[in-house]
């Protein structure tokens, strides 16, 4: 009970000219609609499109990088990148010679539908052409808000580095649950770190049995295979 | 913090429903929470308890939530005058 949330006040009703309005209306609505546009507007590029989750320094710009390089001479691909602030993963990816934009969202946590609708345009404009076999969307690094919110992806991928724990899918189930592909990254560091691959790959698949997960190493090479191909048969 | 702009989304919702019913203030609206939602319902309304006091038609609202199963969040029903 207290008076800053108004609960000591509920149940109290009646004796007012009050009338009540059944809505069921949902709240994430627009954001919904906007990601199903966003989905036929990339499909209409010829793209596959990509939602990176992840907890801020868990690799997936640098993942982005060493990808490019394994996919570029036969796939082409545009990256959306979103931070709270700054260009500068974005321009990291353009070093790779990958038409890359930055989304800023000036202190929200997450991406939203809306947004990268502004994303996808901005890409074709700096890119200067309207087809791509694939649309990274690098999300803002966090591994909790940005599971709400449908960008018009067409697949989910959430990645945890080595030094972040093993025991990431246990403590942020709702992120792994509605992801599609789980990334173990870093895994060259797995001799200096605690981590159990056995650990996180069973609490991962106790949230979501049907999660394919990939652990990979972009710096020493190792898993990288494994990611590319999983890249290369959805366009099959 | 994503339960913010989730809350600023419910703030103009209700605005709306008071315009299209013609009525003076919401006096409590009840709102399901998706348990896979991701959303921290304390989040939620201190988001919403701190945004309605800028709204003359929902200074006095109660927020009542319950837990549904899936993944949304719904606004259900509205009680206004």
């Amino acid at each position: 009970m207290c008076d800053t949330c108004g609960c000591h006040a509920l149940g109290k009703e009646g004796g007012s000219s009050g009338f009540t309005v059944d809505v069921h209306r949902s709240l994430l609505e627009a954001n919904r609609k906007q990601a199903e546009g966003n989905r036929l507007h990339l499909e209409r590029l010829g793209a596959t499109a990509l939602n990176l989750i992840s907890s801020p320094g868990s690799g997936k710009t640098t993942l982005l990088e060493h990808t490019a390089d394994a996919l570029m001479p036969g796939f082409s691909m545009g990256v959306i990148e979103g931070d709270i602030e700054t260009e500068r993963d974005a321009e990291r990816i353009r070093k790779k010679g990958i038409p890359a934009v930055q989304l800023t969202t000036g202190g929200a946590c997450h991406l939203d539908a809306p947004l990268v609708h502004q994303g996808i345009h901005r890409l074709v404009e700096h890119a200067g052409r309207d087809n791509f076999d694939f649309v990274f969307i690098e999300n803002v690094g966090n591994l909790v808000c940005p599971s709400t919110f449908d960008l018009g992806e067409h697949r989910r991928i959430v990645l945890v580095s080595v030094p972040e724990g093993s025991d990431k899918p246990a403590k942020y189930p709702a992120t792994f649950e509605r992801a599609d592909l789980f990334l173990i990254t870093k895994t060259d560091l797995l001799p200096y770190f605690d981590f159990s691959l056995a650990e996180a790959r069973k609490e991962a698949l106790e949230v979501n049995p049907d999660l394919e997960i990939i652990e990979l190493s972009a710096v020493s090479g190792q898993g990288m295979a494994d990611w590319i191909a999983w890249l290369r048969n959805l366009r099959n | 913090m994503h339960e913010l702009s989730l809350a600023t989304g419910l703030v103009s919702t209700l605005e709306g429903l008071v315009r299209e019913h013609g009525a003076s203030r919401v006096i409590k609206a009840r709102v399901g929470l998706g348990r896979r939602s991701g959303i921290v319902e304390e989040s939620f309304r201190f988001g919403f308890d701190a945004l309605k006091l800028e709204s003359p038609s929902l200074r006095d609202a109660l927020l009542e939530t319950i837990v549904l199963d899936g993944d949304d969040l719904i606004l259900m029903q509205v009680e206004m005058e």
